[in-house]
C-alpha cells in the first residue's frame, strides 16, 4: 500500500495541478460557452503570463508583482486577438476557430522565442517554508496556488450570478440572440469575456512557473491537458470544469505514484470514456443553435 | 476522349511534380511526396466529410510502428513491412472509428488528439520493451535490397513514392467523382437532407474515416523505410498540427491541394529555418492570414485563375464553364 505520506504529498501535489489546469481551462469554457468558439489561444496566454512573471520577477525580485503584471499582459494580448482576429469569425464555423486560434498559438510561439530566447528558464520560489498538514511536510507555495483557484472560482460564481453583466453572459450562453433582443451589446460581453479568459490564463501561467521552468513550448504541453479538462467537464460550463480539472489533477498525481508511465495516459483514457458513454461531459449542456 | 480528359488533369501535375524532383535535392523531393500522401488523408476528412482531426499523427504512429515492427522483429522484406503498416492503419481505424464517428466535428478532433497523445506514451513509456522508448526501433541495414525497386536506395525510393503518391492521388480523384463522393461532401454540407434522401451518414462516415486514416498509415510507413527508424517523436503533440497546416495552406478540400502545401510547408520550413531560425511565426501568422482571406488556401486561390487561362486558350469564343463544386456533376 501507498505510504501515508507520499498520498498526503500526492494528494496535494494534484490539488495544485488541478489548480493550474481549471485556471487554464477556464477560459476556453467560457469563450466556447458563450461566443461558440474554440479558443487555442489561451495556452498562448499562459506562455506570456508565465514569460512576463518571469521577466518582472528576474527584474524586481518580487513574484507576486510579476504575476500581477503578468495577469495585465494576458488580459491586454486578448483584447488585441479579440479585436483584431476573433471579432471577424465569431459567425463562422467552429472549426475554423479551433485552426485560426491555433494558428495564433503557433505565431505567437514564434514571438516568444524571438523575444526570450530557446533557453529555459527557472523562476525561484518566493516562499520555501512547509507547512505540516497531517504529519506530512507540504511546500506553502502549493496551498496558495490551490487557495487562489479557489478564490477565482468563487469569484466567477459571484459574477456570473451576482452582477448584471455577468447575468448576461450567462443568458448568451443560452441563447445569444434572445440577449441581442433585449438590446444589450453582445459584442461587448464576447470582448469582456474575451478579457477574463486571458487574464485567468495568464494568472495560471504566472502561478505555475516556479513549479516548473518557463520555456516556448510550454503552452503546447498543457493543451492536451487543458482541452481534456474541458471536454470532461463539458464545454461551456464552470462547474464541470472545475471539478474535472480536480480530478485529472488527482489521476495525474496519485496515478504516477502507483505506475509512472499510468499517469500521462490515464486522463486520457478516461475521457474516451465519458465521451463515449456521454458525448457532452460531465456537466456540458446540448449545443445550442445560434 | 472522355478517358484522357479525366486523367489529364493527374498526368500535368505528377509531371510538374517529375520535372520539380530535377530541380530540387532528393531528401526534400522525398520529403514532399510523403508528406503530400500524409495530407491528403486529413484533406479529406476535412474538405469532404467536415471533420478536423489533431490526430492524423495517430494513425501516422499506427502505419509507422507497424512497418517498424516487422521490419525489427520478423523479417526483411520492405514491401512487406508497407503493407503490414498499410493493414495495421486499417484495424486501428475500423476499431476507433465506430465510437469516433458519431462525435460531433469539435469533440472529434479532441479525441483524436487525445488518440495521438495516448499512442505517443503507449509508445514512449508503457511499451518501452518493444519499441525502445526515446530511442526509437532502427532497421535500415536490416532491410533487404529488393530487385526492381531497391527502397534501401534514397533515388528509388523516390519513383517509389511517386508511383504511391500518382496511385493514391488516381484513387482519392475517383472517389471525388463518384457518388460516394457527393454524399460525403452531402454530410459535410446538409446532413438532415441525405438522412432525409435515404442514405445511412454514419456508414459514409465511417467509409471516410477508414480510408483517410488508412491512407495516413501508409504514409506512415513510408517513412519508416524512407528513415529507416522510428521513434515515439512521430506521434509527439508538438507536431499534431502538421497536416492540418500544410492542407490550409494548400486549399482545403482541393484535389491539388496537399501537394502544393507540402511543397510550400516543408519549402518553408527548411529555408525559414535557415534564414530565419524562427519559422513557426510565420507559419503560425500565414495560417491566421489564410483562414481570414477566405481559407481558399495557395491551391484554392490559384486553381481558378488558372482554369479561366486555359479556358481561354482553348476555347475563346464559348462561355467559361459554370462552376461546380467537386464531386458534383455540372448540369
Amino acid at each position: 500500500m501507498i505510504d501515508a505520506h507520499l498520498l498526503v504529498s500526492g494528494i496535494i501535489f494534484g490539488l495544485s495541478m488541478g489548480s493550474i489546469y481549471f485556471l487554464t481551462a477556464i477560459g476556453l469554457s467560457l469563450c466556447f460557452g458563450l461566443m461558440r468558439v474554440i479558443s487555442l489561444d489561451q495556452l498562448l496566454y499562459y506562455a506570456i503570463g508565465a514569460y512576463i512573471t518571469y521577466s518582472i520577477s528576474a527584474a524586481i525580485g518580487n513574484l507576486w508583482l510579476g504575476i500581477l503584471c503578468g495577469v495585465v499582459v494576458g488580459g491586454l494580448a486578448g483584447f488585441a486577438v479579440e479585436r483584431l482576429v476573433f471579432l471577424r469569425i465569431y459567425e463562422k464555423d467552429i472549426t475554423f476557430s479551433m485552426i485560426t486560434s491555433f494558428g495564433i498559438l503557433i505565431g505567437g510561439v514564434g514571438v516568444i522565442k524571438f523575444i526570450w530566447g530557446l533557453v529555459p528558464r527557472p523562476v525561484p520560489v518566493p516562499i520555501e517554508t512547509q507547512l505540516n498538514v497531517l504529519g506530512t511536510d507540504v511546500p506553502v507555495y502549493r496551498l496558495i496556488v490551490i487557495l487562489i483557484a479557489l478564490l477565482v472560482y468563487a469569484g466567477i460564481w459571484l459574477f456570473l450570478n451576482r452582477t448584471i453583466i455577468g447575468k448576461a453572459i450567462r443568458a448568451g450562453t443560452e441563447d445569444v440572440e434572445n440577449v441581442e433582443g433585449l438590446g444589450i451589446n453582445v459584442y461587448r460581453l464576447f470582448t469582456i469575456t474575451f478579457i477574463i479568459a486571458g487574464a485567468l490564463s495568464a494568472l495560471a501561467g504566472g502561478l505555475n512557473s516556479p513549479l516548473i521552468m518557463v520555456d516556448p513550448q510550454m503552452g503546447l504541453e498543457v493543451l492536451a491537458f487543458t482541452f481534456m479538462v474541458v471536454i470532461i467537464g463539458g464545454l461551456g460550463s464552470i462547474k464541470g470544469t472545475f471539478i474535472s480539472a480536480l480530478l485529472v489533477g488527482q489521476v495525474v498525481s496519485l496515478g504516477s505514484l502507483i505506475y509512472a508511465p499510468l499517469a500521462q495516459m490515464a486522463p486520457f483514457a478516461i475521457m474516451l470514456l465519458i465521451l463515449l458513454i456521454k458525448p457532452t461531459g460531465l456537466y456540458g449542456s446540448q449545443l445550442l443553435k445560434r | 476522349m472522355s478517358v484522357l480528359k479525366w486523367w489529364s488533369g493527374l498526368l500535368v501535375a505528377f509531371l510538374l511534380l517529375a520535372l520539380l524532383r530535377v530541380f530540387l535535392p532528393l531528401p526534400f523531393a522525398n520529403e514532399i511526396m510523403i508528406f503530400s500522401v500524409y495530407a491528403i488523408g486529413c484533406n479529406f476528412l476535412l474538405g469532404r466529410v467536415g471533420f478536423i482531426s489533431f490526430g492524423q499523427p495517430a494513425y501516422l504512429a499506427v502505419g509507422a510502428y507497424g512497418t517498424a515492427f516487422y521490419l525489427f522483429y520478423f523479417g526483411t522484406n520492405p514491401y512487406i513491412g508497407i503493407l503490414i503498416g498499410i493493414i495495421s492503419g486499417f484495424v486501428v481505424s475500423l476499431a476507433v472509428g465506430p465510437l469516433f464517428v458519431r462525435l460531433r466535428s469539435d469533440y472529434f478532433a479532441l479525441v483524436n488528439l487525445a488518440l495521438a497523445v495516448i499512442i505517443f506514451f503507449l509508445m514512449q513509456k508503457v511499451l518501452a520493451g518493444i519499441t525502445h522508448g526515446d530511442d526509437g526501433l532502427w532497421f535500415l541495414t536490416r532491410m533487404d535490397s529488393t530487385p526492381v525497386l531497391d527502397l534501401t536506395q534514397p533515388d528509388q525510393f523516390f519513383i517509389f513514392a511517386f508511383l504511391i503518391a500518382f496511385a493514391v492521388w488516381a484513387f482519392y480523384k475517383y472517389i471525388d467523382d463518384s457518388i460516394y463522393g457527393a454524399c460525403c461532401l452531402g454530410t459535410k454540407i446538409n446532413e438532415d437532407k441525405l438522412k432525409f434522401l435515404g442514405y445511412n451518414t454514419y456508414n459514409i462516415r465511417l467509409l471516410a474515416f477508414v480510408i483517410a486514416n488508412t491512407t495516413t498509415a501508409l504514409a506512415g510507413s513510408m517513412y519508416a523505410i524512407y528513415l529507416g527508424f522510428v521513434s515515439p517523436e512521430i506521434t509527439s503533440p508538438a507536431r499534431v498540427a502538421d497536416p492540418i497546416v500544410v492542407t490550409i495552406l494548400g486549399g482545403v478540400g482541393t484535389l491539388y491541394g496537399p501537394i502544393v502545401g507540402a511543397i510550400a510547408y516543408t519549402g518553408m520550413k527548411d529555408l525559414l529555418s535557415q534564414v530565419f531560425g524562427n519559422w513557426e511565426l510565420i507559419v503560425g501568422f500565414l495560417l491566421v492570414f489564410i483562414m481570414l482571406a477566405g481559407e481558399k488556401g495557395i491551391w484554392g486561390t490559384l486553381a481558378p485563375v488558372l482554369e479561366r487561362t486555359f479556358t481561354r486558350l482553348t476555347a475563346p469564343r464559348s462561355a467559361p464553364a459554370p462552376r461546380t463544386e467537386p464531386g458534383v456533376k455540372g448540369t
